[in-house]
């Protein structure tokens, strides 16, 4: 399964936008390669706060001789997002991980829409390199509030750049973008004429829930990444379950994050 | 001094360390095989099962508290039949020992679980969870009511000649009067405690964080509440063996539960933090005789010395 628990060291961080940041941890040792929408459980080693751990989606991983690179991006929402920003540099880190099952990147073709809201971001932004050497092309829906809260803008620049890939803006107030949200954009463009062979998103429960409305309106795939409150990350609290079609429970981090929108029971979520 | 001897029995059975995986908090025995062998733990208890498949409560299930967590899992679970084809096999031949954590909303549910358990063989033993409503008469729970816990145990006890373990809620209203009434329906061993029943708040909602509104708190918050209920029961029927635990993250913490009259101990919620916790504490325990020149772990039960 390729899960391990192992200590790393905060490397470096970087801020965003006003509340969010990104996060390079060392990793000494082995660690399996994460697929993108997997994700770690991460927090200060030897402390007892906070309680649980935290989930992150993996948002870059690079190894070198050594060992490996694991960046993650954070948004500021409370206590321990909040000290993730101020832990100093060269912390030691407990990081459980690779966890729960990712984008079907291997099976990807053909065109995709990738549709990234709040700070839905990272796992996307890891999937693209992979999409991109087995020639897919992908358009990117950034969703915000407001410009000054788009993350990663920078960043998807230089891999639409390098990968031929197109970014799709859209904010609620219109201050950068399409003015709108995310998944009335998304269909706007469909209805102009887009293809898209399967949309794979990430991003706030109300964003999830109008992509997997569009999804069935117009009998596309759609690949999920949620999210949920997780005590273990480890599939035995079972704190974290969304109600699957067909009856019974899907644990988010392992039968997820990353679930096919059919597979979930929306009437009981 | 040589590698003390870390084994014990608790009435009956014995187990190759102290060390034991609380119900609910490893899955079914083999969901962290990667990360914490079962093979390696004095026992391994499991998701509490019903005879047939249950799905729970709704979401939100869990909440973080200062020093621990609330659930309200509602006892989703795959249900015994699934267990025993699926999973009991592969425990039985790796050599775990498994107690299997037992539920129901009758006594006849109980039973029907353990008659399925015994046809299928290579079980250790079993631990009834009695801190569940008794919907076949008027839903108080199993284990507030003396009379009611006895009849039930003695409905399990009749049903199986392997270990039988009955397993506390420290909600009870007297608590030793429910540890009594277990041992006269015929209870091997006595494991407490359950979780505490607990609340928490959304301030900005102004909503309960759980979908049930109360849920059971688990974790350090109940070491100390854990420690003085396994004393009270130790002291009230100290010929009883006693499975101690509630927020144990560390080897000490093990050794207390001994110290204050426990066989064994179960670890839960710490697995949550650090799935190889167990496993630290087996080696923190071994380090902690060898420092005292304890040769035996289970010299260690009850071996508290009173103040004078
Ligand atoms: C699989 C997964 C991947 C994630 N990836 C990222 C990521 O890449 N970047 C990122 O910034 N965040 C991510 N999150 C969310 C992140 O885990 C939470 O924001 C974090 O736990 C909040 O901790 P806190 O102590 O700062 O806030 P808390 O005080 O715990 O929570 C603040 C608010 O956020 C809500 N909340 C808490 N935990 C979660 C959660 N797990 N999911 C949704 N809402 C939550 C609470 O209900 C509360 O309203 C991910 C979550 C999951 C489950
Ligand atoms: C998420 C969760 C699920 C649990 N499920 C069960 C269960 O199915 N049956 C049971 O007897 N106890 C169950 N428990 C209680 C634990 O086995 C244990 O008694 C309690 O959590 C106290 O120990 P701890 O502080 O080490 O976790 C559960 C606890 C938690 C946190
Ligand atoms: S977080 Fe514990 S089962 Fe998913």
């Amino acid at each position: 399964m390729g899960r391990r628990n192992v200590t790393a060291r905060l490397a470096a961080r970087r801020d965003l936008t006003e509340d969010s940041f990104s996060l390079r941890l060392r990793l000494e040792g082995a660690f399996d390669r994460p697929i993108p929408g997997q994700f770690v459980m991460i927090r200060p080693a030897g402390g007892s706060q906070p309680f649980w751990r935290r989930a992150f989606s993996v948002a870059g991983f690079e190894t070198d001789g050594a060992g490996g690179w694991l960046d993650l991006m954070v948004k500021i929402v409370g206590p321990a997002t909040q000290a993730w920003h101020e832990l100093p540099l060269h912390t030691p880190v407990e990081v459980l991980g690779p966890l729960g099952a990712g984008y079907p990147v291997d099976q990807a073709h053909g065109r995709l829409a990738l549709i990234a809201g709040g700070i839905g971001l990272p796992p996307l932004v890891y999937a693209i390199p992979g999409l991109a050497r087995r020639g897919v092309r992908w358009d990117l829906y950034l969703g915000a509030a407001t410009a000054s809260r788009l993350v990663g803008l920078e960043e998807c620049s230089r891999l639409a750049d390098t990968s031929g890939g197109r970014i799709i803006i859209a904010t609620d107030d219109g201050s950068a973008g399409e003015r709108g949200l995310i998944p009335v954009v998304l269909e706007r463009r469909i209805d102009a004429g887009e293809l898209y062979d399967s949309l794979w998103s990430c991003g706030p429960m109300a964003m999830l829930r109008a992509v997997a409305e569009v999804a069935r309106r117009r009998h596309i795939e759609a690949q999920l990444a949620l999210e949920e409150r997780m005590a273990c990350g480890l599939g035995v609290c079972l704190g974290c379950v969304v109600p699957a079609a067909g009856g019974g429970h899907l644990r988010v981090c392992r039968e997820g994050p990353v679930i096919d929108a059919s597979r979930i029971d929306w009437s009981r979520m | 001094m040589t590698t003390p001897d870390l084994s014990v029995t608790v009435g009956g059975l014995e187990l190759a360390n102290p060390v034991l995986a609380a119900s609910g908090t490893f899955g079914y025995g083999l969901d962290l095989d990667d990360l914490c062998p079962p093979e390696r733990l004095g026992g391994v208890v499991t998701k509490g099962l019903s005879p047939k498949p249950k799905a729970g409560a709704p979401m939100p299930r869990i909440a973080e508290t200062a020093c621990g967590m609330l659930n309200a899992i509602g006892l989703e679970n795959v249900g015994v039949d699934a267990f025993c084809r699926d999973t009991l096999p592969t425990l039985v031949e790796r050599g775990v020992t498994v107690i299997v954590n037992v539920f129901g909303a009758s006594p006849a549910e109980y039973r029907a679980v353990i008659q399925r358990c015994e046809t299928a063989g290579g079980i250790a033993g079993y631990e009834l969870n009695v801190s569940c409503p008794n919907v076949s008469s008027g839903g108080m729970e199993f284990g507030h009511d003396p009379a009611l816990l006895e009849e039930l145990t003695r409905l399990c006890r009749d049903a199986t000649r392997r270990p039988l373990w009955v397993k506390l809620s420290p909600n009870a209203p007297d608590l030793v009067a429910t540890a009594r009434a277990a041992v006269a329906g015929g209870a091997d061993a006595l494991s407490l405690i359950n979780t505490i029943r607990g609340m928490a708040i959304d301030p900005y909602r102004r909503r309960p964080e759980l979908a049930r509104t109360f849920g059971g708190l688990s974790g350090p918050a109940v070491l100390p509440i854990a420690l003085r209920m396994v004393h009270e029961v130790h002291r009230a029927l100290p010929a009883v063996p006693l499975v101690g635990l509630g927020g144990i993250e560390t080897g000490l913490d093990a050794v207390r539960f001994m110290l204050a009259g426990a066989s064994a101990v179960q670890v839960g919620t710490a697995t949550f933090r650090r799935p190889d916790t167990m496993l630290r504490i087996i080696d923190e325990l071994a380090a902690y005789c060898r420092k005292t020149n304890t040769d035996r772990a289970a010299s260690l039960t009850g071996a508290l010395e009173e103040i004078s």
